[in-house]
Order: structure tokens, then sequence, then C-alpha cells
């Protein structure tokens, strides 16, 4: 499998304080990818720092040969390489159907608007249903599922979910798992952040675990599965 | 007295459509770029001189001047962007603030050395179209109904077009809309530059109704502020009912009293919007 994002031992600073210590991390074609870690580990900042929200002082990433840690965020989407924010961060006063329209903004992803639309409703029934509606509307899960399928108007080749779970029901949690595996199966490449680990395990290739801003740990799913300290510490087996 | 009611009624809906263009673009640019662009008014004014000029010192064609006037205010807006708004977006509120108050200033003493404090009028003349027994000026009827057309312009192109829902995007939250592949800086030049171009099509349409002097932008600047906040900051529908309805009420109490009074009456409405509900009518939520 060919190599999709490279980090090469990038440093992130907010001011004085430091959250990233030489990590590096890569994504390769069809996998998906998840990184786990406690709050304040760093990896929000990890997922800001690929898609150019945060600057990293040292380092580097690669995502398809081409470096882009030095590219201002929204030419980064231009390449295909997409972020959804925490907490389904949805335009509130734009309608469901203007959140997905704006999500294909990027050149080469506005001419198939009609025809990706058409897919996302099938994908999800219930956007359509509520179309018309301000996002500001919508509950939590459904917020979160509008944003991950902004991302998906955009053509992306790999999409980095953050936390896409936290917040919902259980049952909700259920069903976005469902999708991001439905997403998963149509051959996207995933890079995501999550607290469920148990979930999120089972829909992985790889896993990561960052703690106090470094790789504490990473491997296969088996791997990872199989580790003590995952099992105690996550798992709580 | 009933005659007098109505024609000041009518004139103040006039007056609205006007004054909600004007609010319009200083409302989008507080939207998007959270900046109050003090010298809003002021760019009305210069926008008249340049049609002015254009018009009675070189004979063009009041149409001709008027598109001129909207193109070099469009331009105009360009420049203060690139000049003043852009360096000062990371600066404290209060800085940016003052910029902008500092421009009143220079923009008012610029006309000043240029066109000299005299009045300066393009004479048009229009016939009065009576409606029974409310007589209205032709001018401000085309200035109505022109606001009126640009006004639904702009919507459409704000809710069907990309560019449109980038510049919303931005406005409601510009990290989340540089995820989607939009480039803010480019959205914050836009928005200066229809801001500006807006000035000088108000201009156009204030040119046959009013003399312009260099302080004439300052009512319409305190004007259009008092219209945005009774709104909702950065609420382009709040602007649109409050534009009328300042219209309206100045108009009125400017029959009933006296032009000055009727400021007063703008001025406490505007006091007690910011004491009672400092949202706004239709309160805009908070920018992140």
């Amino acid at each position: 499998m060919s190599l999709m994002l490279e980090v090469r031992g990038i440093d992130v600073f907010y001011g004085e304080f430091q959250a990233l210590f030489d990590l590096s991390l890569e994504v390769r074609t069809g996998e998906t990818v998840i990184v786990v870690g406690p709050n304040g580990a760093g990896k929000t900042t990890l997922l800001r720092c690929i898609s150019g929200l945060q600057p990293a002082s040292k380092g580097s990433i690669t995502f398809l040969d081409q470096p882009i840690h030095r590219l201002p965020p929204h030419r980064i989407v231009e390449l295909g390489l997409v972020h959804v924010p925490e907490g389904g961060r949805v335009f509130p006063n734009l309608s469901v159907m203007e959140n997905l329209k704006i999500g294909s903004y990027v050149r080469g992803a506005r001419k198939e608007f009609r025809k990706k639309l058409e897919e996302i409703y099938e994908l999800f029934p219930r956007l359509a249903e509520r179309r018309t509606q301000l996002a500001d509307t919508l509950s939590g899960g459904e917020r979160q599922m509008l944003a991950i399928a902004r991302s998906l108007m955009s053509k992306p080749k790999l999409i980095m979910l953050d936390e896409p779970s936290s917040g919902l029901a259980p049952m909700i949690v259920t069903l976005l798992f469902e999708f991001v595996a439905r997403i998963r199966s149509q051959g996207y490449s995933i890079l995501m952040v999550e607290q469920n680990v148990r979930k999120a395990l089972s829909l992985s290739d790889r896993a990561y675990l960052v703690e106090s801003g470094r790789i504490a740990l990473q491997g296969t799913r088996e791997e990872f599965s199989r580790e003590s300290y995952i099992r105690k510490a996550y798992l709580g087996l | 007295m009933e005659i007098v009611f109505l024609n000041a009624l009518a004139n103040g809906i006039l007056l609205g459509g006007v004054l909600a263009l004007l609010a319009f673009g200083l409302n989008l640019i507080f939207g998007v770029v959270k900046v109050i662009h003090m010298a809003y008014g002021q760019c009305v004014m210069l926008g008249m001189y340049v049609i002015y000029t254009l018009k009675v010192i070189y004979g063009v064609p009041l149409l001709v001047a008027s598109a001129v006037s909207v193109v070099i205010m469009g331009v105009w807006g360009t420049l203060l962007h690139l000049l003043v708004i852009r360096p000062l977006l990371g600066a404290e509120r209060l800085n940016q603030l003052l910029a902008l108050a500092g421009l009143i200033v220079v923009f008012e003493n610029l006309a000043h050395v240029i066109w000299g404090a005299d009045l300066r009028g393009v004479r048009v003349d229009l016939p009065i179209v009576s409606l029974g027994n409310v007589f209205l000026k032709t001018s401000n009827l085309l200035a109505f109904g022109g606001a009126l057309v640009v006004l639904g312009i702009l919507y459409g192109v704000l809710h069907k077009t990309y560019v449109g829902l980038a510049i919303r995007a931005v406005a409601q939250d510009r990290e989340c809309a540089t995820l989607m592949g939009i480039n803010p800086g480019r959205i914050y030049l836009l928005t200066l530059t229809i801001g500006g171009a807006l000035t000088g099509l108000i201009a156009a349409f204030f040119s046959p109704i009013y003399s312009v002097h260099p302080h004439f932008g300052g009512s319409f600047t305190l004007m259009a502020f008092i219209i945005v906040v009774l709104g909702g900051m950065g609420n382009l529908a709040g602007g649109f009912i409050g534009a009328f309805i300042i219209g309206v009420v100045t108009s009125l109490a400017a029959v009933i009293t006296s032009t000055e009074v009727a400021e007063i009456v703008a001025l406490t409405i505007f006091i007690l919007v910011v004491l009672v509900r400092p949202q706004g009518l239709l309160g805009a939520r908070r920018a992140r």
C-alpha cells in the first residue's frame, strides 16, 4: 500500500506551551487509522496541525508526495485532505442543503455537486428529510452526520474525524460508527481521533496511542488490542 | 393634517429603502470582517462628489457618472481593505475602531481640500408623481425602487451562489470555512469591494435628491449604525426591517416637529435598544 499521509517529527507550540513533541505518524492508501489517548494529550492539535490550522515549528507533513506543512488550510482541502472538526461544526445559519453545498466549494467538486448530493441523501436519509432546515435546529447526532456528509462533498481522499462520537447518546454513537464503517467500505482513507477506543478500534486497521504530546504506542488493530496496557487503561478488560 | 402624515409616511418608506441598502453594506462588512466601518457614510459622500465632478465639471451623462462612481468606490473599498483594515485584522478592537473613525476626519478633509465647503448639487429635473393626495418625487421613487432591486440581487447572490455561500460561511465560522477550502482573505477583500461599490451606488441614488458637502456623510453613518444596532448587528434581515422603522419614524418626527428633533428621536431609539434589547430586534447569535 502506498503512503498517503506522512507526518515526520513535528513539534507544535501554543505560545510557551509545547503540545506535540517530535511526533510522527502515517496513513496508507485505503487505511483507517485511529488515534487514541487521554484528554489534553494533543490529539486535536495533531489534526489541526495536519489541516494547516496550527503551524508546526519543526518537522514535515507530506500528503500524496507533496509537502503541505506550509500551505494554508484552504489549499490543503483542495488536495483532497478534509478535516471534520470536533463537535460537528456545521454552519448554524445555513440550511442542511447549503451546508452540503459549501462542502463542495473546492474546485473539482462543484461540477458533481448534484450527483454527490443525491448520494449523500441516499446514505443519510435523515439529512434529506431536513434539507431545508437550518443546521442550528438539528440534534447533536444529526449535526455530526451533516459535518461528515459535508466533508464527503469535497471529494476527499483522506478524511480526518475529530472525536465524532463526543457528546452523543450511546444509541446515536452506534449509528454514527455504522456510518463511519460504511464510508470506510467505500474506499476512503480515514484518520480518526476517538475517545471510544473499543468501537473505534473495531473498525481500524492500525492505531496510535498519544500521551502528553508523544506517540506512546503504535501497531495494528490486533497488536493494539492484545497490548495489556491498552486493555487495562482504555478497554477496561 | 392627515395628508401631511400620509406624505411623511410615504417618504419615510422611500427613504427606508435607501437606508436599507446603506445598512446592508455596513452590516455585511461587520458580519464578515467583524469591523465597524465608521466612515461608511463618508464613502457615500465621496461617491457623490465623484458624480458631481463628472456630471457638472466634465459634462458626463448622469447614468455614466453613476456607473463610474460605483466602480471607483468599489476600488476605494478594496484599497481601504488593503491599506487600513487588513493590517489591523489582528489588532485590538479599539485600535480598529479608532483607525476607521480616523478615516472620517481624513475623508471629510480630503473632500474639503478638493471641492471646498460649498454645497454641490447635480441638477436633475424630474416630475413629481401624485397618488391621490400623496406627492412623491420621482428621484425618491427611483432610489427606492433601485435599492430594492439591488437588495434583491444581493440576497440572491448570498443564497444561490458559491461566492455568496462562502461569504455567509465565513461570517458564521471563519475557521471552519477555511476547512471547506474557502480563502477568508479573499472573502474579506471581496466584502469590502462590494461594500465600497454599494456606497458608490447609494451616492448615485442620493445625487438627484441631495446636494453634497464635506460633512454630508456623518448623519448617514450614524443612521446606518443605528439601523444596524436596531436590527441586530450582523443580521441582514433585521437591518432591512430596522431601515424602514428608522426611515418612517424620522420622517414622521420631522413633519411633526423639526429635522433636529427627528435626529433626537432616532438617537433615543438607539439608546433604548442598547438598554433594553442590546442584541437588536432579530438578535444575531454571538460571533465565535
